[in-house]
């Protein structure tokens, strides 16, 4: 329960920066372990255009299928040289589709900002959905190659909700090549309070984007 | 028959010159990873006017220096109005390009 719908935001393939391109979409299919569960992520992006994108994301644990999550990611970029960045602000809406016990609509807001060069990158992402408020931050650098690149991240993730605050961190590693994108992360449980969180968190994604 | 051999000769120097190459470079701001890049080329590739020939499906990136390289085709003219509309789909700002000489020198473009 707490996995299926911990992670609220809308990731996209590649953190949130492909694809954007108008008319470009892609897939990718995450496993997250945390809390002694495994869930199994199938997410998908279409981009309208750079500053409209439409994403789903659909979970899956211990053989039940979760609620489908649409959001809507509206961004606002700004390219000066050799520096691009954006603030973002996704809505998004959890529907009652899952076969568990979770079926009640809920909605979700995130207010994002990231921005690369050809070396650093960095993301954060403030969200609230149904009693949880949150804030991921990825920042590291680049390491660009011909065709192909690694992101090197730490990320910090802050989460306050009915269920008890926790604060995890931990690397995360992106790798892509053309089309086809990797992504690695691994979380410790740095903080928590009025929770019973056990373990540490791991997530591995594999993504194509078109 | 010297007339026939020099006939026959221009002929075969003018089917083996390879063809004249026009080569544009662009400033593209904001063209800072190969992420970006493949959205840029899968955008110019798609516009009639690139020789698909050369460098990757006609389009090169270097994104040290955010420039982008496009081969056009010989008999083809360049439509700089959709050039710089497809980096913009791609969600990219191009704010100059110049002509690429067979020496490999910019020069300004001229429509």
């Amino acid at each position: 329960m707490l996995l299926v719908s911990s992670s609220v935001y809308a990731h996209q393939p590649v953190m949130d920066m492909a694809p954007r391109w108008s008319e470009g979409y892609g897939f990718q299919t995450r496993i997250e372990q945390f809390d002694s569960k495994t869930t199994t992520w199938v997410e998908g992006v279409y981009t309208f255009k750079p500053s409209v994108r439409l994403t789903f994301k659909l979970p899956h644990t211990d053989g039940e299928m979760g609620n489908l999550i649409l959001g809507v990611p509206l961004k606002k970029y700004v390219n000066e040289g050799p520096k691009t960045s954006n603030w973002g602000i996704t809505p998004s809406v959890k529907l009652p589709t899952g076969t568990g016990n979770e079926g009640d609509w809920d909605l979700g807001l995130s207010v994002s900002y990231s921005a690369e060069t050809p070396s650093f990158y960095q993301f954060y992402d403030l969200y609230a959905w149904d009693d949880r408020v949150g804030l991921d931050v990825n920042v590291g650098f680049a390491f660009p190659g011909k065709g192909s690149g690694l992101f090197a991240l730490w990320d910090v993730s802050v989460l306050s909700s009915n269920q008890g605050d926790r604060i995890q961190t931990g690397p995360v590693f992106v790798y892509f090549k053309k089309n086809l994108m990797f992504r690695a992360e691994h979380k410790t449980l740095v903080y928590e309070r009025d929770s019973d969180w056990s373990g540490s968190y791991f997530s591995v994604a594999v993504g194509l984007v078109y | 028959m010297f007339n026939r051999i020099n006939v026959l000769a221009l002929l075969i120097a003018l089917i083996a010159t390879p063809a004249l190459a026009q080569d544009y470079v662009i400033k593209v701001n904001g063209i800072v990873c190969e992420f970006c890049s493949l959205g840029v080329t899968k955008k110019i590739s798609k516009l009639p006017f690139i020789d698909h020939s050369r460098y990757n499906k006609g389009v090169r990136v270097e994104i040290e220096d955010q420039m982008v390289t496009i081969a056009v085709k010989e008999e083809a003219e360049l439509d700089k109005n959709a050039l710089f509309g497809a980096i913009e789909s791609g969600g990219y700002n191009p704010v100059d390009i110049w002509l690429l000489t067979p020496e490999g020198e910019r020069v300004d473009y001229q429509p």
